[in-house]
């Protein structure tokens, strides 16, 4: 027994006061999450995130896809580290027609494949007619749609694809001719979709040009070692065309699926970037002391889907009671500790000129007078609906928090059912729901790819709700070319959703990642879109770090 | 001992094909599909999916097109993930598991016979009282649970071992660990159990009144039945400790095999989950036929019939 308690004591104490044991080290007055051992030389290691699905810029739609396609190929332009805003890439410079409908790019000189050949305007031109080409399968082909022709040729309208209004005049000039001023169409060039793929791989390997060694990029990055679930290793590629400015010599990056594995990989110091989205949500609210924890507004929303097509909810008067009845202010606060902000529009903040409708505040009284006027006074009488949301421990939180609201304000008594994934993804997509969880997250900086959802039979509508007024206002914006104008259509045209109500914002997305100190080049931005080639590993960070005022922070 | 082995590989046909019957039944009746997401994809993108995947055909057709493939052992490109074959999936993925497995198995069975045969022999006393507690523990403690409270002191706090992945040897140490502790446990409980009833019978009686040291006794006469009952628990044990570790793939972030079920099963990649579950069942088969060969092997009374 004597030796026992002796073990103990002996294990308590050496857990106590063993090396690096301090929760939060602190440098120059600032702590940090975790162990603060820098890697050796220029190697950044990092959680790419969950395993992606394919490698192919034309077909992928995932976040750690995009990381690994910005990393391996670039596009005409790329995004601005830190505004998103298009800065060149393998074109240096392009002009825009004063009608706004022709982009003439013109590439760099001697830009090259990793395999050392060169890549031309007719790369891009056969690039972006295969993201078009109905066969093959892309999920994103629809931002292509402003491009003349592209509607018809990939609805499989016409199999023409001379049609389309891409040209390639000279092996450095690439034509793009859209058939109405998309006002954000610069910006699309710096998404993976419209990046180069390799012809020649593709060709010869089909659906495994993806693999080692068929893989062909150009960009900054060359690919070196893969195993799934496991890791990706990188290192710069010598073919490309600014590679005197990455500074990185090596990246890994792990596919880590797991949220807690990532962070106590951070913690412990195996990685030097845990991206955002890869922090438990129960450890958000107690990550704002940390100087490495960063967080921004994101450019997504989490709201309720109402399904349109069904009574009670095809009543205007009763969509409109629901979404006064939801607290915002409580859920963010009370439920998600501030790790969220209230939101009561579709669209996010954050897109300069934008200022949207009013947002819908919580309004109880006026939310009771709604539902009295549809015929549900007191909610007598109303039927009973349910929440669906796909299973997990936080989604289930929010219903029940609402479903508590509405039957406190309401007096109106909701189920809640929670369905795995894929069964979740076919009763929202068929409407065979009451009300459904649901989220949207931005592809481009521009209220567009918030509200073109709305519109009438688009796919991702998913609420049957449909009105013409509002269809008509975004067709507008896409032809008008005037910013200021453009914005005050979308700000028209979202406050006839938000007064119609098919969709019940809930909260603004953040993102959340940790970054080490001696990380250089990450920033935060809207898109969680990160440009990894002039990162670099400040070796001195504790002498370049601010010194913070006071201590206690 | 031939005949026996012959119709035990030919029984593995119907019984197989079964699994895999029920497998492609239950998988088309869970609602959605392969393609589905959160974004939308465009109705002729996804028929164009269906049509390279032959999923617009008939049932039937789809039935018996996977059953030939599987008896050539081609499952076909994943789904989720098309430039990679089912195969390559579950080669690579094994490869890993099995490691991890292998590892965690011989601990088990390094530490949980000895320890249940030194509590047999000292049955009620002391020794006796602490393994099996200490073994009740085992059994009851998960391995998620397990997991994280070994990443936590060991890799959180004292920054000895790593706190996930697959790299070096030191990255084993933990999985492993947490893996084994339930199998330490069982296997010394089942050989304790074993050893007790072998060493009160007669033949053991006569080792000992002929003189024999307890040591030669219970090593060379003892243990060779009395670890029966862990033979018959190591097939179904092995298949579960090398195929079953999903929580621990997920906890320490393994390249294993077992996340793939739960990534199929959820993403509605039906070659991906038939590939797996195909691969289990035939891996739990031969397993349970490796077993039955060692129990005719060990106990000279077992005849193969």
């Amino acid at each position: 027994m004597n030796r026992a308690l002796a073990l103990f004591l002996l294990l308590a104490t050496s857990l106590s006061c063993a090396p690096g044991v301090s929760d939060a080290p602190e440098v120059n007055g600032r702590r940090y999450f975790g162990a603060l051992r820098a890697p050796v030389g220029q190697q950044l290691r990092f959680n790419l995130g969950t395993e992606p699905e394919v490698r192919d810029p034309g077909v992928m739609s995932g976040v750690p896809d995009g990381r690994f396609a910005r990393m391996v190929f670039e596009g005409l332009t790329v995004a601005d580290p830190v505004t998103l805003e298009p800065r060149p890439g393998q074109a240096y410079r392009w002009e825009r027609s004063d009608d706004g409908l022709v982009y003439t790019f013109h590439l760099r000189a001697g830009v090259r494949w990793s395999d050392g050949t060169a890549l031309t305007a007719r790369d891009f031109l056969w690039s972006w007619r295969r993201v078009l080409t109905p066969a093959t399968a892309s999920r994103n082909a629809s931002l292509f749609y402003s491009i003349v022709g592209a509607e018809a040729f990939h609805k499989g309208r016409t199999t023409d694809a001379t049609s389309l209004g891409l040209a390639a005049p000279d092996d450095s000039t690439f034509v793009v001719r859209l058939a109405q001023p998309t006002a954000y169409f610069l910006m699309l060039t710096t998404f993976y979709p419209f990046m180069p793929v390799p012809q020649q791989a593709i060709e010869q390997h089909g659906l495994r040009w993806t693999l080692q060694p068929n893989l062909v990029g150009n960009g900054p990055f060359r690919w070196t070692y893969w195993r799934q679930n496991d890791r990706y290793e990188f290192v710069p590629s010598e073919s490309y065309w600014d590679r005197a400015n990455v500074r990185l010599e090596r990246v890994v990056a792990y596919t880590v699926d797991d949220l807690n594995t990532s962070t106590n990989l951070y913690k412990s110091g195996a990685i030097d970037w845990n991206p955002s989205g890869y922090i438990p949500s129960q450890y958000l609210g107690y990550m704002k002391p940390y100087a490495d924890y960063r967080t921004g507004r994101y450019q997504g929303t989490y709201f309720y889907s109402l399904n349109t097509t069904r009574a009670p909810l095809n009543d205007v008067r009763v969509r409109r009671a629901l979404n006064l009845a939801i607290d915002r202010e409580s859920i963010a606060r009370d439920l998600l500790k501030g790790s969220r902000e209230a939101w009561g529009r579709v669209t996010p903040a954050g897109y300069p000129g934008y200022a949207g409708p009013a947002q819908v505040k919580y309004d109880p009284a006026r939310a009771r007078q709604w539902l009295a006027e549809a015929g549900f006074p007191g909610g007598k009488g109303f039927p009973r609906i349910a929440i669906l949301f796909n299973t997990s421990e936080d989604h289930r939180r929010i219903a029940e928090a609402i479903q508590a609201m509405w039957k406190r304000d309401l007096g109106i008594d909701v189920e809640l059912t929670n369905q795995e994934w894929g069964s979740y993804l076919q009763s929202t997509t068929a409407l065979q729901y009451d009300v459904a969880r649901r989220s949207w997250i931005g592809d481009y900086l521009d209220p567009n790819t918030f509200l073109q959802i709305l519109t009438s039979g688009d796919g991702n509508n998913r609420s049957g709700w449909a009105n013409p007024r509002y269809d008509a206002l975004i067709q507008r914006a896409a032809r008008t070319l005037d910013p200021a104008v453009r914005f005050a259509v979308l700000a028209e045209a979202e406050s006839i959703a938000l007064d119609e109500a098919p969709f019940l914002p809930i909260y603004h997305y953040f993102t959340t990642e940790l970054v080490k100190p001696w990380v250089r080049g990450i920033h935060q931005t809207a898109l969680d879109v990160h440009l990894l080639t002039r990162v670099w590993i400040d070796h001195d960070w504790r002498q370049h770090e601010p010194i913070a005022e006071g201590n206690g922070r | 001992m031939t005949t026996f082995i012959l119709r035990r590989v030919l029984l593995m046909v119907p019984t197989l094909l079964v699994i895999a019957t029920l497998t492609f039944v239950l998988m088309r009746l869970a609602p959605g599909g392969p393609f589905m997401s959160e974004k939308d994809i465009p109705a002729k993108a996804k028929q164009e999916l269906l049509h390279r995947y032959g999923l617009d055909r008939p049932l039937h057709e789809q039935y018996l097109a996977f059953l030939g493939g599987a008896a050539r052992l081609e499952f076909g490109p994943s789904y989720k993930y098309p430039d990679r074959q089912v195969r390559e999936i579950i080669l690579q993925g094994f490869a890993v598991s099995a490691e991890l497995g292998g590892w965690a198995l011989l601990l088990s069975l390094i530490v949980g016979i000895p320890v249940g045969t030194i509590a047999a022999v000292r049955q009620n006393q002391p020794t006796d009282f602490a393994a099996m507690t200490l073994a009740l523990a085992g059994v009851s403690v998960p391995n998620f649970v397990l997991g994280p409270v070994l990443v936590l002191i060991f890799s959180l706090t004292l920054l000895w071992l790593p706190a996930a992945l697959w790299t070096g040897p030191e990255s084993r140490i933990l999985p492993v660990l947490a893996l084994c502790v339930s199998y330490v446990a069982y296997i010394a409980r089942l050989t304790r159990a074993g050893m007790l009833e072998v060493l009160r019978q007669d033949y053991i009686r006569t080792a000992r009144a002929k003189g024999l040291s307890e040591r030669v006794v219970v090593v060379k006469h003892a243990l060779k039945l009395g670890i029966l009952p862990v033979i018959s628990y190591l097939g179904p044990a092995a298949a579960r400790i090398i195929m079953g570790s999903i929580v621990i793939e997920q906890i320490f972030a393994i390249p294993g095999l077992g996340r793939y079920l739960v990534i199929g099963a959820v993403n509605r990649d039906y070659t991906l989950v038939m590939g797996v579950v195909l691969f289990y069942a035939s891996f739990l088969l031969v397993l349970n036929l490796l077993v039955d060969l060692a129990y005719s092997w060990l106990d000279p009374r077992v005849e193969l019939a």
